[in-house]
């Protein structure tokens, strides 16, 4: 044997880089071949050979790794990846200005994609994810009740008792800094005019709760909230508007419903708790109200080293331990839980899933831009079949051709995402107006901040590895000889990418037909609402509040304020009727639980409840309802007469079901304690008390002047004949003359209102029909495309399909019959999908089922008109073809 | 001194056994010299490897040379040093020896 072992040899080539292979067998080829002829012996030097070609096999698959694509020998350590990266990126650059057309292209779409993903992630983490800018938000709780008994889901908003919060406060061992609040409102008067404050009243000092310093002064000290004194913190937006930030606000003493109170404080910017712009301490502890009076809320840090599962753990047992002690005395205990929840989700709750069907209809559109990029891509790639192979000729290897394509859809996709950024920072203008009519419980800042921008680029090379994927797998697979060959574009390559472009069609028709219908079904749903019987009329409606203060107004003396009122407001020329109501639709929010005098409830049913609303007598007229049955109320019904009902069409269905409900007697109990008794005189149309989307929910109204003058802060609600806010003067004028230091606040016609509850709605169905049509566009243009190709592609065939007696018709309805292969393939997934995301719509589907024939027909039919007329143009100029001219051609 | 002039200590080996062989380096002279003079077998692979990187760093320059029988018809590749590797080697000596300047570390054999 005159040479080393083969195989060891073989193993060693294995390993070893092309360009060091041979000079390094050799030189073990030759120090074998002396180490023999020394006397070595055969097996020691193939011992020594073996251990060389064992040892050499990690520094050659480095270096192999390292210059991959073979074009250069070698690439320093550590620079290579980034030398390599550059020169592809040179390439692309010039590839890039060497297409202008097909990179503006490419990059207006991307942009197009990529900014509306920006867009809605900005609004995503600037409402969803990251809506208050308190620190370490995921440890801020608040805590929730349900009484399932007296039939009270879940709530965080006025829903606790000082007693439950003081459970709370004493006994928890995995909430820290535990504050409660109750909210109201304050009249801060400064030099002429006075201001209506949306009021937060303290048990604690909550500064520390929720993480953040006051912008100036001070929180509230233990011995103020003990002692109830006289101190305030206004907001960040009072100090600047009403105070014009005046630096030495702290210290000063204003008057407050005409008592003094000294200003210790003023939050920092972006502390919105329900938009809360003064805050003092409640005047009293929390010992003096009753164990069932729930108005309050509460906030608390989850402390430190315990979790969220662990505080809710505890709240059960402390739950529990109360339905012991005091489920007897108070039925709405039995079965009744606590629930912490962050702050972040108990106030994006129902925004998130909104927003997330946003995201997702993005991510989707964002796909279709892909897609079609990708065929932009691959389209261009088949020109380049010979540059790209004679950069193969030339030594790169596949993994480098394939890199230097992906660098390039990656430039792309990044160029896309920075012209994306601009759109996107356009948009959120646009949309940040939306957001402030939306009067959202949180600060609401949408912007295009880091978190956005990080999104952004991720987004961006999601993509650019999307569309960069397919190009650079088939140009690894690119032989040289047949592109070299120079005919192109060969039938098979063609074939191929003709292939590929119509799985591409089929994608993006299933993509289109998906958003398309989202679209459709929420655009259904929101017409659905606009013809909603509401129950009530929405036109010509003014509502506004008005708070009377406890230290001037009690008992009877409310009603009557508010009955002359009504009555002077109704001698303005242009009002038809007026009448005050602690709540109105489009959301009631009082709930009672009730029962039957005498009659036993079993034990584990759930109490009878309904809405309670106490109005004056001209309530009914003025929000338009129908008496169904016995009468309204009139002037018979007296302060400290007999009490007298009147429920809805909901309430006598549900409670007495075919029976009689006039003459009846209900008896409020259970969450408000005992109630007086009350005899039901009238049934009243049912209104969609709990906003349009949601079926009409019991009530019960009670006259006002019955009442006994514990609502001091009441709506008013005023009908006119002709456009509701041209009387809104004269009402402030005849407020004025009953007593001038009363302002009335949160004016708006119930139209408006309407528009509000539905804003965020119709922003996202806005947004579905904006991309359903954006991705209808890029299915048209995708179906043109294929077709398009197939008809310069198959220019013989054709040419000798026409000589040989095929007429245009058969011609053009060959390429259209081809065409609609892919589209029907598409049309069929995407109705899959439709139904499928139809289900997550479903909650938010009003009028209409989650299968809307009316809908699904549409969308299909849409679908089809657009893809027959992307495919006639070209189909059409196939069928045109000269056959002479068509096979000269080549 | 740019950061591409620092040696590693196995770049300074293989680049002294370049500096020493002059016209006769190629790998397997180089490899056996290395050997010989450390006591240290080091791979074939290795060496190229940092050849490579040398070359790259502009320290040596290589050159094909002829295909012989006993190599099974494959040429040779020779290795020279570069000016920048002399002045590389120089480098490194000077910061050495200015290291060692005073300092006495007992018996150990500098030879």
């Amino acid at each position: 044997m005159k040479h080393p072992p083969r195989l060891l040899e073989a193993l060693l080539a294995a390993s070893a880089p092309a360009h060091r292979r041979d000079a390094m067998l050799g030189d073990l080829a030759e120090e074998w071949t002396a180490r023999v002829e020394r006397g070595d012996g055969r097996l020691a030097t193939s011992w020594w050979y073996g251990r060389q070609v064992v040892l050499s096999v990690a520094p050659n698959l480095r270096d192999r790794w390292r210059s991959r694509g073979g074009s250069r020998r070698y690439t320093p350590e550590g620079e290579g990846w980034m030398r390599m990266w550059l020169q592809d990126l040179g390439y692309a650059l010039r590839a890039t200005r060497r297409n202008p057309g097909f990179a503006l292209a490419a990059i207006v779409t991307l942009s197009l994609g990529i900014g509306a993903n920006t867009l809605v992630f900005s609004a995503v983490d600037g409402i969803v994810l990251n809506p208050f800018d308190f620190p370490q938000p995921d440890r801020l709780v608040g805590v929730g009740t349900a009484f399932p008994r007296a039939g009270v889901s879940l709530s965080f908003v006025e829903h606790m008792s000082p007693a439950e919060y003081q459970d709370i406060a004493r006994e928890s061992r995995t909430l820290t800094h535990v504050v409660a609040w109750d909210m109201g409102n304050r009249q801060i008067a400064t030099d002429e005019v006075a201001e209506n404050l949306f009021t937060g009243f303290w048990w604690g000092n909550a500064f520390p709760t929720l993480g953040v310093e006051p912008h100036m002064g001070r929180g509230f000290s233990d011995e103020e909230i003990a002692n109830g004194e006289r101190v305030l913190v206004v907001s960040h937006s009072v100090w600047q508007t009403t105070f014009g930030e005046d630096p030495a606000l702290v210290g000063k003493t204003l008057a407050v419903n005409g008592n003094p109170y000294t200003v210790v404080g003023v939050m920092p910017p972006g502390t919105s708790l329900y938009g809360m712009d003064l805050w003092m301490p409640m005047a009293v502890g929390p010992e003096v109200f009753p164990r069932e009076r729930r108005q309050f809320q509460i906030l608390a840090r989850v402390a430190e080293g315990s979790s969220l599962a662990e505080v809710n753990a505890e709240l059960e047992g402390l739950a529990r331990r109360t339905e012991q002690e005091y489920g007897r005395e108070h039925e709405e205990y039995v079965g009744w839980s606590m629930e912490a929840q962050t702050w972040n989700a108990i106030n994006t709750g129902l925004l998130s899933g909104i927003a997330w069907i946003v995201t997702l209809a993005a991510a989707f559109l964002l796909l279709m831009v892909c897609t079609n990029v990708a065929s932009l891509v691959l389209a261009r790639l088949s020109g380049r079949q010979q540059e790209l192979a004679v950069r193969r000729a030339l030594g790169a290897g596949g993994g480098r051709l394939s890199s230097l394509l992906l660098t390039e859809s990656m430039l792309l996709a990044l160029l896309g995402g920075l012209a994306g950024i601009a759109l996107a920072n356009a948009g959120v203008d646009a949309l940040s107006r939306i957001l402030a009519t939306l009067a959202l419980p949180i600060p609401g800042g949408v912007e295009v901040n880091a978190r956005v921008l990080t999104y952004n680029v991720g987004v961006s090379l999601a993509a650019g590895l999307l569309l960069g994927l397919l190009p650079a797998w088939s140009a690894g697979r690119t032989g040289v000889q047949t592109a070299l060959r120079g005919d192109t574009p060969s039938a098979t390559a063609s074939r191929g990418r003709l292939r590929t472009q119509r799985v591409f069609v089929g994608v993006q028709v299933a993509l289109a037909v998906v958003l398309l219908t989202a679209g459709g079904l929420l655009v259904r749903s929101g017409l659905s609402i606009q013809r909603m019987d509401l129950g009530y009329q929405p036109e010509n409606l003014l509502t506004m509040r008005l708070t009377l203060p406890w230290e001037e107004y009690q008992g009877e003396a409310i009603a009557g304020f508010f009955q002359s009122l009504d009555e002077e407001i109704e001698s303005i020329p242009g009002v038809v009727s007026a009448s005050a109501t602690t709540q109105l639709p489009p959301r009631v929010f009082s709930w009672v639980a009730w029962g039957m005098p005498g009659a036993t409830d079993g034990a584990d049913a759930q109490l009878p409840g309904s809405y309670l609303t106490q109005s004056l007598e001209d309530y009914f007229d003025t929000m338009a309802m129908t008496l169904r049955q016995g009468r309204l109320f009139d002037s018979s019904d007296e302060f400290g007469g007999p009490v007298v009902a009147v429920v809805n069409e909901v309430f006598a269905d549900r409670y007495f079901p075919g029976g009689e409900p006039i003459g009846q007697t209900i008896r409020l109990g259970g969450m408000g304690g005992e109630g007086p008794d009350m005899r039901i005189v009238g049934v009243v149309s049912a209104s969609r008390n709990r906003g349009p989307e949601r079926p009409a929910q019991p009530e019960v109204f009670v006259s006002a002047v019955q009442g006994s003058g514990t609502n001091n802060q009441l709506f008013l609600a005023i009908r006119t004949d002709g456009d509701p806010r041209a009387v809104l003067p004269a009402i402030r004028e005849r407020v004025r003359l009953l007593d001038s230091d009363q302002p009335v606040y949160a004016i708006a016609t119930m139209e408006e209102t309407m528009a509000r509850s539905m804003a965020a709605r119709s922003a996202a169905t806005r947004a579905l029909v904006i991309f359903a049509v954006f991705a209808l566009i890029l299915a048209a243009v995708g179906i043109y495309g294929v077709v398009a190709y197939s008809v310069g592609a198959r220019t013989r065939e054709i040419g000798l399909r026409v000589a040989l007696g095929a007429d245009g018709g058969s011609v053009r309805s060959l390429m259209i019959r081809q065409a609609l292969l892919p589209v029907a393939a598409g049309l069929a997934l995407g109705v899959a999908g439709a139904v499928g995301a139809s289900q997550v719509l479903r909650v938010f589907l009003v009028g209409i089922g989650p299968q809307d024939p009316a809908t699904f027909g549409g969308v299909s039919g849409l679908l089809l008109v657009v893809a027959l007329s992307a495919a006639w143009l070209p189909a059409r100029r196939a069928a045109g073809l000269d056959p002479v001219e068509a096979l000269r051609g080549e | 001194m740019g950061k591409s002039d620092y040696l590693g200590a196995f770049e300074e080996l293989v680049l002294l056994a370049v500096a020493r062989l002059g016209e006769d380096g190629y790998g397997m002279t180089l490899r056996t010299e290395i050997q010989e003079r450390t006591g240290r077998d080091v791979s074939i692979g290795s060496v190229y490897s940092t050849l490579e990187r040398l070359e790259a760093k502009q320290l040596v320059v290589s050159r094909e040379g002829d295909p012989t029988p006993v190599r099974g018809g494959r040429a040779r590749r020779h290795f020279q040093v570069a000016p920048d590797g002399v002045r590389a080697l120089q480098n490194s000596r000077a910061a050495s020896e200015r290291m060692w300047e005073g300092l006495d570390l007992g018996a150990a054999d500098r030879a």
